[in-house]
């Protein structure tokens, strides 16, 4: 009795649970609209109808089955996100330390952190890309400036959330500010880098998707406009929501296994000790 | 001498910033900056021709303002209200409420807007009326976008309490309504905020986004897209002007509300 | 035992020592004219209230501070050039521990950032843990340790740069009465083996009468030196000196010698 208590609280089946429910949400709603509506997969399509799409080996351009056109796009859709979550990544951490550093730049940047976030980037894509000249270049830039911010804001928190004691005692040790910042500040900014980073790896990805449908070329976003407008089969799109949604998730957990791949102590719940 | 010293930091303190932005708009208005990006000023117009579309089209700049702006809050408050229903559902059935949130976080990874022209679909029944039908789409997404980050944080609010309260609650003999009442709801009021901070500038860009995918052209994210389309770089630009400045007041608004409700606590500082 | 002090070498040597704060475009005086010698080896106590100015006392001596008035000479050289030196070990009142390296690990930091040779780093760690007695613990992280122990560890890590004076402020304030016993009793006997000049700040009577040479006694508003008292109970001391009745009257004559509490 106790270990069905303890199985049925457990948080894995109490999310399985959750995901069932929405599964059986969703049946419905897709069983009512099937009998109400002439074109459901415009509105709600069945699960199985979706995943019968993805193994379907019927061929939509010619030449690839949906699945292996989704894959093909995702393929550029996300190198240029990954691409330009690195380089956002970077700015974010050096700005960060220079804002940490100097008193007049972060004086100088904050407002305008602020500021970034108000801006309608998704909206500016066809002006970045008119102002690079080259498609995929716009898009690697508009994933790094909305991977930026989140990273400096949680990096530099980080770097002010160390003790004023740890402080005091490398100034006892004498320490150097570069022994400073690579014994000290920058490992126990980490967690912090990493909350940032778990926001921005998704919003990088939704972004360069996001992207895509305001434009044309390759990548996931264009074969979701494309199919929206009906030029293939409705399934396309769905088969996209969810290949995204699920690529967004695995970026997410990607970004907490290697934190804990670099935060040991972390993980080591062993019992405490007592004197 | 003190007071003074104090005084002049805050002064500087607003002065850098300043004088970067005002080197900034030298830089562009001298076209400096064109020359550093490689651009010209048809791509990247002048400040002061900016200005001048602004104020030449304000009755019909002011038209599309309204109109995003009548989308992105009832959209923000429908999606808060929603979002701190569900905090408070999950908070009373502990168990299961931590693990709905769970899943509900993960939509934070989803691309929602992206659901933007379905939900476009959806809406096709509401109304015979173009106009009506695409409101209650876009006010669908700015919803479900607000949705989730206020049911994460009000829930942080309603169970991350000061240590005894709760115990302090059940020796005074009061049900789990009464501890609602007068000791977690007290207690979320600083993680609304929070919530808020993060949720106010996206229902602003996701009213942006929602309205390229409508199907009723209005708004000011919808001009941005019109305008670039027939290569109106400069009235587009005038528009992306005009959306940075419904976002910056909509947060200066908040931060208003924030410091009158939270003047005698403790901020809530972290984000998620 | 105090003439026998003063024959030593005056370690550290606070003359006129005042510190003004300013708050809210006031002044607020934080010390005034407080002049102690303290003595090579000797353990010493500075007791009092909060807001007496103790702990500033001790930051003025690690140089974390710079007083306002007064003289301050340590080892006949100022703060700063002992800090440089690295004369000082200093024990917070939490251990201040470094999450992600191991108990050993955080006692070798200090010896990291003089670039002592990798060899002679471990070997001065395992010897400062065998003095604290935390061999076992070498490979853990401090979060599976209790707050006693972690303690320890800042003290080994303290002990680590072979310091001649080591800072002590409130170190044993967070612990429970019963592991705070037992630190007391390693504390005296690291001290005895190491021979450092050893200030210790506390708000706690029995603890500075316990453990000292002399007490310093500071009272607030304006914070000030009230009392120097000396402590002439035996060596070495266990935890039964506290049953006696000398230790008793010595915390009472501690205790009545406060001014304006």
């Amino acid at each position: 009795m106790y270990r069905l208590k303890r199985i049925v609280t457990s948080k894995l089946f109490v999310t399985l649970i959750w995901i069932l429910g929405l599964i059986i949400i969703w049946e419905v709603c897709a069983s009512v609209v099937e009998s109400t509506k002439r074109t459901p997969e415009n509105i709600l399509p069945h699960l199985s109808g979706i995943v019968d799409s993805i193994f379907s080996d019927r061929k939509v351009n010619g030449s690839q089955t949906a699945f292996q056109m989704v894959l093909d796009n995702a393929g550029a859709t996300l190198s240029r996100a990954g691409i330009g979550f690195l380089i956002g990544t970077l700015c974010g951490f050096v700005l960060a330390l220079l804002m940490n550093l100097s008193g007049i730049a972060e004086k100088i940047a904050f407002p305008y952190l602020m500021l970034i976030q108000m801006i309608p980037i998704l909206g500016m894509a066809p002006i970045i890309n008119a102002i690079t000249g080259d498609i995929a270049k716009s898009r690697i830039i508009i994933a790094a400036i909305l991977t930026f911010y989140p990273v400096a804001t949680n990096t530099l928190a980080g770097f002010k959330s160390v003790e004023r004691e740890k402080h005091e005692l490398m100034y006892s040790y004498a320490a150097n500010k570069l022994q400073i910042y690579i014994k000290t500040l920058i490992p126990s900014c980490i967690p912090y880098f990493f909350t940032g980073l778990k926001i921005s790896a998704p919003m990088a990805i939704t972004a360069s998707i996001l992207v895509d449908t305001l434009q044309g070329g390759i990548g996931l976003g264009c074969l979701l406009s494309q199919s929206l407008k009906g030029a293939m089969t409705r399934y396309v799109f769905w088969q996209i929501v969810f290949f995204s949604a699920f690529i967004g998730i695995m970026s997410f957990c990607l970004m907490g296994i290697i934190e804990k791949a670099l935060t040991p102590y972390k993980n080591n719940r062993k019992t405490r000790k007592r004197v | 001498m003190k007071t003074y010293g104090t005084k002049l930091k805050k002064l500087t303190s607003a002065i850098y910033p300043i004088a970067f932005g005002v080197l900034i708009f030298i830089m562009w208005q001298t076209q400096l900056l064109h020359k550093l990006l490689n651009t010209d000023v048809y791509i990247l117009p002048l400040p002061s021709r900016i200005a001048e579309i602004i104020s030449d089209n304000s009755s019909k700049i002011m038209e599309n303002v309204i109109s995003t702006v009548e989308v992105a809050i009832p959209g923000l408050i429908l999606g808060s209200v929603l979002g701190y229903l569900i905090a408070i559902i999950a908070a009373l059935f502990k168990t299961y409420g931590s693990g709905g949130l769970t899943v509900i976080s993960a939509f934070n990874a989803v691309p929602i807007v992206a659901l933007a022209p379905v939900i476009t679909n959806w809406t096709k029944d509401v109304s015979p009326e173009a106009s009506v039908r695409s409101f209650a789409a876009k006010v669908i997404v700015v919803t479900i976008m607000c949705t989730a980050s206020m049911s994460v944080n009000a829930y942080r609010g309603l169970t991350e309490l000061k240590p005894f309260s709760e115990d302090l609650m059940k020796s005074y003999a009061c049900g789990k309504g009464k501890t609602l009442l007068k000791l977690r709801l007290p207690n979320s009021v600083p993680y609304i905020f929070t919530a808020l901070r993060v949720s106010v500038p996206s229902s602003v860009i996701s009213t942006l986004v929602a309205e390229y995918f409508a199907e009723y052209i209005t708004g000011v994210g919808r001009q941005i897209r019109e305008n670039i389309l027939t290569a109106q770089y400069a009235t587009a630009w005038a528009y992306i002007v005009v959306a940075c400045l419904i976002g910056i007041i909509m947060y200066i608004l908040l931060i208003l509300a924030e410091s009158i409700f939270l003047k005698n606590r403790r901020q809530v500082l972290s984000i998620k | 035992m105090s003439e026998m002090l003063k024959n030593n070498d005056v370690e550290i040597m606070l003359k006129d020592i005042g510190m003004v704060y300013q708050a809210d475009g006031k002044d607020v005086t934080a010390l005034t004219n407080v002049s102690i010698d303290i003595h090579k080896g000797e353990f010493i106590s500075l007791l009092g209230p909060s807001g007496c100015g103790k702990t500033t006392l001790l930051r003025i001596i690690a140089d974390l501070l710079h007083p306002t008035s007064g003289e301050i000479l340590v080892g006949g050289s100022t703060p700063k050039e002992a800090r440089l030196k690295q004369r000082y070990g200093i024990v917070f009142q939490s251990a201040v521990l470094y999450d992600w390296r191991t108990v050993k690990k955080n006692v070798m930091l200090p010896l990291e950032i003089m670039h002592v040779k990798k060899e002679e780093r471990v070997k001065r760690a395992m010897k400062m843990l065998e003095l604290v007695g935390l061999t076992d613990f070498a490979d853990s992280y401090p979060r599976q340790l209790s707050g006693g122990m972690q303690q320890r560890v800042g003290i080994a890590r303290a002990l680590a740069i072979k310091p001649e004076i080591l800072l002590m402020d409130e170190p044993f304030s967070a612990l429970d009465e019963f592991t705070r016993e037992k630190l007391h009793e390693d504390l005296l006997r690291i001290w005895r083996k190491t021979n450092k000049t050893i200030v210790f700040v506390t708000h706690n009577i029995q603890e500075s009468v316990f453990l000292s040479d002399r007490i310093c006694v500071l009272s607030p508003h304006p914070g000030r030196l009230s009392a120097v008292i000396d402590v002439d109970l035996p060596r070495p001391r266990t935890a039964e000196l506290k049953n006696t009745r000398e230790f008793t009257e010595l915390v009472a004559k501690v205790r009545n010698s406060f001014e304006g509490v």
